[in-house]
């Protein structure tokens, strides 16, 4: 009783804000401090939503967003734990490369974006190449820092074993890197999210972001349907990032930070 | 990696890379605490001691770190030398329009709109977000009422909103501000919030047991114990905040350096358009390198300190 009595609060606070929070939404809107060409009622944006949640255009908006996310994710992780382990196993190659890994790390992936489009077009490849571009200079970072953190007692158990090559690889050097890797992954996930946004509002790729920008253009009546769209690119946010925590947690149960982080979590109760 | 000696040299460098990423997410409970603490990898902290060893490491590493940059900036002048490609034009051409646009022609004046843009944003919005995370430090009802709230607008990608800040703004100034402040605002909270809540308790009782003050113990607990953070998230806020900045001047802007190089763009004026991704490349890596320099000089005993923690162990 103890246990649930304490679930229920912590579940009443939070939705006891977000009430307000949408109350005064409405208050702002319907008092006239915001136009209605400013920001829609509460009502008539969540009614958008509702309402754009059964269209098929939303779905393949949200599809396409997803597609070009999860493209130029996975291939700047494939590229990234391939280059990074190689770099990571040669100390003249890994300062060699640093240098310019954290310049290019630096550079902001969206001053490239003019020119991907000039040459890929208003296309899904554009979209993917921006992300892709985008993702890959935190992940090689954290896939070198992620494999030279391999415990030394590890790699010299796995060698005098005779453990090498590719089962080395898999067995030993991945999951010594992986909570680097899952760092890396959750930051980059975050700008990949960004990069696929921006490319489909000033590149013009298919996408929540272009969906958002026509139902801009389309006037004042479709400013619900915009804002709805913005909710939904923040729901889209929350799965992305919910997904990857809870992956996270469970692929690195075993490992000491997430048990720690159990730990702290147990006695904190 | 076959002797043991190349793991000592390069201790200080990933000294105090580790411990960091992880450290962000381990540890609290609620939901918002997503570590956007990014590795500083930029920081090399010298190794104390050892100093004519550490003077040639260090010219070895030096000359290690540059050749692969010269090298390939001379690879890219040569091999696009005869570049006939519209899209690819040759270096040479590439840097002397950068010369003529941004040294000695008014393109330059596109800077000022951007940078302004930027520190009134970046600014704004950082400090939003401190002293909203030491708000909800304080108080633990609001923290718990807003967590969904504030983890919603923290996912949300916030180029998304650029069209809501048009509406609710207009097409002046403040919508960019707006934009970019509001991007700000999330990374700098959280991590602030993480931060202060990571301080050891044991710390605040001793300055109670001092008979601190209130003040002192902002400036002598909570500030020290939670900058190393704070400055992490200001780092994620910078970097959105740029992103930001050149996203709301590429739609339906007038002026700007993001809208010079998709104006340029637009017209196929293909090398002043990489005349405009060179100054912003190198613009962005400025910004990016001066953080990091500020925050070693501002957190040099933290870094410090910890740099000499790797060394022992």
């Amino acid at each position: 009783m103890q246990v649930f009595a304490t679930y229920t609060r912590a579940a009443v606070v939070p939705l006891v804000t977000l009430a307000l929070v949408l109350a005064s939404w409405q208050a702002v809107t319907v008092s006239g401090l915001f136009r209605p060409d400013q920001f829609p009622t509460m009502t008539a944006t969540l009614q958008a939503l509702g309402t754009a949640l059964g269209t098929e255009a939303l779905w393949s908006a949200v599809g396409a967003t997803l597609q070009g996310w999860a493209i130029g994710l996975l291939l700047a992780t494939v590229l990234a734990v391939v280059i990074g382990s190689a770099l990571a196993a040669n100390d003249v190659a890994f300062r060699s490369a640093a240098s310019v890994i954290e310049l290019f790390k630096a550079i902001p992936a969206i001053a490239i974006l003019p020119l991907v489009i000039l040459v890929l077009g208003s296309t899904l490849d554009m979209k993917v190449f921006l992300v892709a571009f985008g993702a890959f200079w935190p992940l090689v970072i954290q896939v070198v820092y992620g494999v030279r953190s391999i415990d030394p007692t590890v790699r010299d158990t796995a060698r005098v074993l005779g453990v090498g090559g590719v089962r080395r690889f898999l067995t030993v050097t991945i999951p010594s890197a992986s909570p680097y890797m899952a760092t890396g992954l959750r930051i980059a996930s975050a700008s990949a999210l960004i990069l696929s946004v921006v490319a489909e509002l000033v590149g013009g790729a298919e996408g929540i972001g272009r969906a958002i920008l026509f139902a801009r253009n389309a006037g004042v009546t479709s400013y619900p349907t915009m804002y709805a769209y913005i909710l939904v690119s923040g729901l889209l946010g929350i799965v992305l990032t919910g997904a990857f925590f809870l992956v996270e947690k469970r692929a690195m149960h075993w490992h000491e930070s997430q048990r720690n982080a159990k730990d702290n979590e147990l006695g904190a109760r | 990696m076959t002797t043991a000696t190349t793991g000592s040299t390069a201790a200080g460098r990933d000294g105090g890379s580790p411990g960091s990423a992880s450290a962000g997410g381990a540890g609290v409970g609620d939901a918002v605490a997503v570590a956007v603490t990014d590795v500083p990898s930029t920081q090399v902290t010298a190794t104390p001691g050892r100093r004519a060893a550490g003077r040639r490491n260090r010219g070895r590493n030096l000359l290690l770190a540059l050749w692969l940059p010269v090298v390939l900036l001379v690879g890219w002048w040569f091999l696009s030398a005869n570049s006939t490609s519209p899209y690819f034009p040759p270096l040479q051409v590439i840097l002397q329009s950068v010369w003529d646009e941004w040294v000695i022609g008014d393109a330059k004046t596109q800077l000022w709109p951007s940078l302004r843009h930027l520190a009134l944003g970046f600014i704004g919005g950082s400090l939003l977000g401190v002293l909203g995370g030491a708000l909800l430090w304080r108080l633990p009802v609001l923290r718990k009422g807003t967590n969904p709230i504030v983890y919603f607008l923290y996912v949300l990608p916030a180029p998304a909103l650029l069209p809501a800040m048009i509406a609710l703004f207009g097409l002046g100034e403040a919508r960019q501000v707006a934009l970019i402040a509001f991007g700000a605002t999330w990374p700098a909270l959280l991590n602030t919030l993480d931060g202060m809540r990571g301080i050891d308790q044991v710390k605040f009782d001793t300055a109670r047991a001092m008979k601190f003050s209130s003040l002192r113990t902002v400036t002598a607990v909570v500030l020290p114990g939670a900058s190393p953070q704070i400055a992490a998230g200001l780092r994620a806020s910078l970097q959105v905040s740029i992103i930001l900045m050149v996203v709301s001047e590429m739609i339906a802007a007038s002026e700007g350096i993001g809208y010079f190089i998709l104006y340029a763009q637009t017209v196929f004026a293909i090398v002043t358009m990489w005349s405009g991704i060179v100054v912003l490349s190198v613009l962005g890596t400025l910004l990016n390198y001066l953080f990091v320099f500020a925050e070693h000089r501002l957190l040099g005993w933290y870094h410090g300190s910890r740099a000499v923690g790797t060394d022992k162990a």
